[in-house]
């Protein structure tokens, strides 16, 4: 055997270990109810936003601090606290992504990407601070 | 009946669309002639010369109707013609100028059409150079034309089927459905367009996608060139011709897709110029794959090794660049990207994986064929040798863009997965991590690979030279590695090897530059492209490592106690920072006031311009050592129905940059809802020490003052005065003003009040009344009166030696355009 192919060997072999090994890196999408049995968790959650729930957002209290109710894929609704600014236009999306975890009934955002309706707007995305 | 509208102009887009079916049929018979002159290169001479003919008229009529439907295309934008859904989508009537070839290419099919018009010119080029694989290069080249070409054709079969779409469709054809378009004056509502997005609209619009789409099409010439060896069965003539466009696309792919990085820094509040996002991977990820595909046919030039890895990776390297197509245009991406484009749904979809499905078939089908007899090396190669490391760096560049490729395909391969095991895969919660963790140890075995690899000779090299050098370089690499990371704080031991990668990397190759080769221009290319790499590296680690945040806020911790557990508190990194207008807030070792607003038009949208001043004292003498503003902007955006952008805006320093953007706006000129609450609320005070809330601060009771030295209270003998003294403070603590309003008893009857005021808080106090229930127990109740004042909320974040990244960006690109130069002088030089 050459020596080139004991090292190509070599580095498909940690290639693959990387890989696997990182394979527990992806996330998953799930719902507030099977987010809510991995407490704790970050995960992501699809849903839309309740409109005919307040939204609270007082930047002058603290402008890294806004709370909504969204609905699920499957129809649940939850209360959202998004650690950060309220996303521009929230009220115009038709879906968000929700990157956080489920704690005690409340979802802890710390990302939100909107999907908005135009078709001339391309997907907007709001960064928040991931943790 | 046909309605006949009135006020149309169709002459140009039948122009147009007549050019899109002749570079069609013409990309087809060229593909077919030059196909026809290689198979009849052995049997007929003759024949075959005059199929070469036909193939090269075939691909100039091709170029000629490339370029008029650009002219035809660009004559509808320019002339504003409306009745066309693509000038109506992507142009406006107050569109400047220079935007108007940017609006070009927003959309789908111009982007298209860039890409197509490349390759003509790329391929009049080869057409003109490859001579004896002319034939078969060309063929393959007319191919991906056709199949280009078939993007824009437009040809419906019945109602469903859509086979490319063309950028000549009316708008009326494009609503049907809309009843506007059923009467026959219909022009005379149609009076402007929709205009280019307005965060499209900057000078990154007009230059990024050119350079990048040329970078995307000279993939297809190092391809050609490999299907035409493989086809030929000839392995020497390729080899020149392949290295010197590899390079020219390794150095123009490279620049594009900095310049995306650039831009997204520039001008989108992505917070930095690499977010690890699918669009921006799907980019990298065929740059990685040629560049490596670059190193391992430059070793089979030298010792006839690496020549099947090379194939697989050049071909690779133009299917992926098709496969980023798919990824970014057929909204497969959806929820995953920042700025994946819209798909243009299942029709694309199909046709682009037909597109890819021919190429990859293609490749494949010949490497097979050829497998068993490309040439091979039977011995071994040395351990000090050149090829052997360089073979080992072009397979773990590979290796890394591979890695890259499947985590940025999750929305391709997650629907298998949820077959197989139930789970809806999502990206990873942190992508930066992700990619980071694994792409260091690509960086450190990268880096230190391209600092030493060109000391070693191919076949062999002296091990004690070697070993010599090397040892020295290290040393002063370890040095300065030590001295950026102690200064720069540099604490996580994967980047501190990762530092001491790029060092060495940057030493050794500015004393092989000047030491071995003896600074001989025309050689320097590897050392100063391998030099560039280096100092992306060292760019990439200062810069993402110690980027941080300027902008804290503190102010609900201090007043909404309870409502967040402490845990959440600190779990936050809260980056954005309340700015009130007028009122001087700390921000890192900078004091920033929001100065003011100001609006200027963009076509019909309005931008608004907020003025922030940053300066910084000295701390004992106070004096000011620094003083800049930076004009961060907002908009509502006309064509997203409102929706509200914002610009970020950069102080450059040489060793940092500051890097704002709003995220929040109350009042001023964008925000009219406002409204200003005019009435005044009571507060009681009972003793010194006692606190009143205000918005954005607090003020703290000093006690009551016989003492009145107000200027603008004359004294009146009957008068009995006293005045409330308080302390204002802002909500970081810090003393604002000292404030006594007055109340005052005149005649024992009559109550007169003088207020005092702060002006940066537009804070109105009044000492409304005086109870007194024993000399101890006195209450004073004050009235305040706060508008409703105006304020941002903003995001500031330094990036510390960000030049150093741009700067090894050029460097690298140089030392591709030296090595290009010095390998076509050559060519020049033996003819």
């Amino acid at each position: 055997m050459k020596k080139t192919h004991i090292v190509l060997l070599i580095l498909i072999v940690a290639a693959i270990s990387v890989l696997v090994s990182a394979f527990g890196n992806f996330s998953t999408y799930e719902t507030f109810a099977s987010a809510s049995k991995q407490a704790g968790k970050k995960i992501y959650v699809i849903g839309y936003l309740e409109k005919d729930k307040e939204m609270e957002y007082d930047p002058k209290k603290d402008p890294n601090h806004f709370i909504f109710y969204a609905k699920d894929k499957a129809g649940n609704m939850n209360k959202v606290i998004f650690n950060g600014e309220k996303p521009r236009d929230i009220e115009k999306s038709e879906q968000i992504v929700m990157m956080g975890y489920e704690d005690a009934g409340t979802f802890h955002c710390s990302r939100i990407q909107m999907k908005c309706p135009s078709k001339y707007k391309k997907d907007m995305v709001v960064e928040g601070k991931s943790s | 009946m046909d309605t006949q509208f009135i006020g149309e102009h169709l002459r140009p887009g039948q122009l147009g669309h007549f050019f899109v079916i002749t570079s069609f049929v013409a990309a087809l018979f060229s593909t077919f002639s030059y196909f026809r002159a290689v198979r009849t290169e052995q049997t007929d001479p003759l024949a075959s010369r005059s199929w070469l003919t036909f193939g090269r008229s075939g691909f100039v009529v091709h170029v000629v109707s490339v370029i008029s439907i650009f002219i035809a295309l660009f004559y509808i934008i320019e002339n504003h013609l409306f009745e066309y859904h693509y000038a109506w989508e992507h142009s406006s009537l107050s569109l400047p100028g220079k935007y108007l070839l940017a609006c070009f290419w927003e959309g789908q099919e111009g982007s298209f059409m860039l890409w197509t018009f490349w390759h003509c010119m790329l391929g009049l080029v080869v057409m003109r150079t490859a001579k004896g694989l002319e034939t078969r290069t060309m063929a393959i080249i007319s191919l991906v034309q056709v199949c280009l070409a078939t993007m824009i054709l437009g040809i419906h079969f019945g109602p469903d089927l859509k086979f490319g779409s063309t950028p000549f469709l009316l708008l009326r054809h494009a609503m049907q459905d809309a009843p506007i378009f059923s009467s026959p004056n219909y022009m005379n509502f149609i009076t402007d367009g929709n205009g280019l997005n307005v965060s499209l609209r900057n000078y990154w619009m007009v230059i990024h996608p050119p350079v990048l789409f040329l970078g995307f099409a000279s993939t297809l010439i190092p391809f050609s060139f490999c299907i035409a060896a493989l086809w030929k069965g000839e392995y020497q003539t390729f080899v020149k011709p392949t290295i010197a466009w590899s390079l020219f696309n390794g150095a123009v792919l490279g620049t594009g897709i900095m310049m995306g990085g650039a831009w997204a820094y520039e001008s989108l509040n992505f917070g930095g110029y690499w977010a690890w996002d699918p669009v921006e991977n799907a980019s990298l990820v065929p740059w990685l794959v040629l560049i490596a595909g670059l190193h391992t046919l430059l070793i089979y030039k030298s010792t006839g090794r690496a020549l099947s890895l090379t194939f697989v990776l050049l071909l690779l390297s133009h299917l992926l660049v098709w496969y980023s197509t798919f990824l970014t245009r057929t909204g497969i991406l959806g929820k995953t990207s920042v700025h994946a484009f819209t798909g243009d749904g299942k029709a694309l979809t199909y046709h682009l994986l037909i597109v890819i499905g021919i190429l990859f078939l293609l490749a494949l089908a010949l490497l097979i064929r050829r497998w068993r007899g490309l040439p091979r090396i039977k011995t071994e190669e040395e351990t000090l040798s050149r090829e052997f490391w360089m073979f080992i760096g072009s397979v773990i560049l590979f290796l890394s863009s591979m890695q890259i490729a499947l985590s940025t395909s999750i929305p391709v391969w997650s629907p298998f997965a949820k077959w197989i095991s139930g789970k809806d895969f999502a990206p990873p919660i942190d992508p930066m991590l992700h990619y980071n963790n694994i792409q260091v140890w690509v960086a450190i075995i990268t880096g230190i690979l391209s600092a030493s690899v060109l000391y070693m000779k191919f076949k062999n090299s002296d091990g004690r030279v070697l070993a010599k050098r090397l040892g020295i370089t290290a040393l002063i690499g370890l040095v300065m590695a030590a001295a950026i990371g102690w200064g720069q704080h540099i604490t996580m031991w994967q980047y501190d090897i990762m530092l001491f990668a790029a060092c060495f990397g940057i030493v050794t190759n500015i004393y092989y530059g000047i030491v071995v080769q003896k600074a001989k221009f025309k050689k320097l290319g590897p050392s100063v492209a391998h030099l560039g790499f280096a100092m992306v590296l060292l760019g990439i680690l200062l810069s993402s490592y110690n980027k941080h945040a300027i902008s804290f806020n503190i102010t609900g911790e201090e007043f909404n106690p309870g409502k967040r557990t402490a845990e959440e508190n600190a779990k936050e990194n809260s980056e954005n920072e309340l700015l009130f207008r007028g009122v001087t807030s700390p921000m890192g070792d900078y004091q920033a006031t929001y100065l003011s607003d100001s609006e200027s038009m963009k076509g019909k949208d309005k931008i608004i311009y907020y003025n922030i001043a940053f300066e910084k004292r000295d701390p004992k003498t106070k004096e000011i050592k620094e003083q800049f503003s930076l004009h961060p902007d907002a908009f509502v955006n006309s064509k997203g129905e409102g929706v509200l952008t914002v610009n970020p805006s950069t102080k450059h320093f040489w060793d940092h940059d500051i890097f704002t953007y709003v995220n929040h706006i109350h009042g001023g000129l964008l925000d009219k809802s406002k409204t200003d609450t005019i009435s005044y609320k009571s507060n009681t005070v009972n003793k010194p020490g006692d606190t009143v809330l205000l918005n954005g601060g607090y003020m703290i009771f000093k006690g009551l003052d016989r003492k009145v030295t107000d200027a603008r209270y004359t004294p009146v003998d009957s008068d009995l005065i006293i005045c409330a003294r308080f302390t204002v403070y802002d909500n970081k603590d810090k003393p604002v003003k000292d404030i006594a309003p007055i109340y005052i008893l005149r005649n024992k009857r009559e109550i007169l009040h003088i207020e005092d005021t702060v002006g940066g808080m537009n804070l109105n106090v009044r000492f409304e009344n005086l109870v007194v229930r024993s000399p101890t127990d006195v209450s004073t109740e004050i009235m305040v009166k706060q508008t409703d004042s105006d304020f941002i909320v903003l995001k500031a974040l330094v990036f510390p030696f960000i030049n150093v990244l741009w700067l090894g960006v050029i460097v690298m690109v140089l030392g591709f355009f030296i090595s290009l130069g010095n390998l076509l002088s050559k060519e020049i030089a033996t003819r």
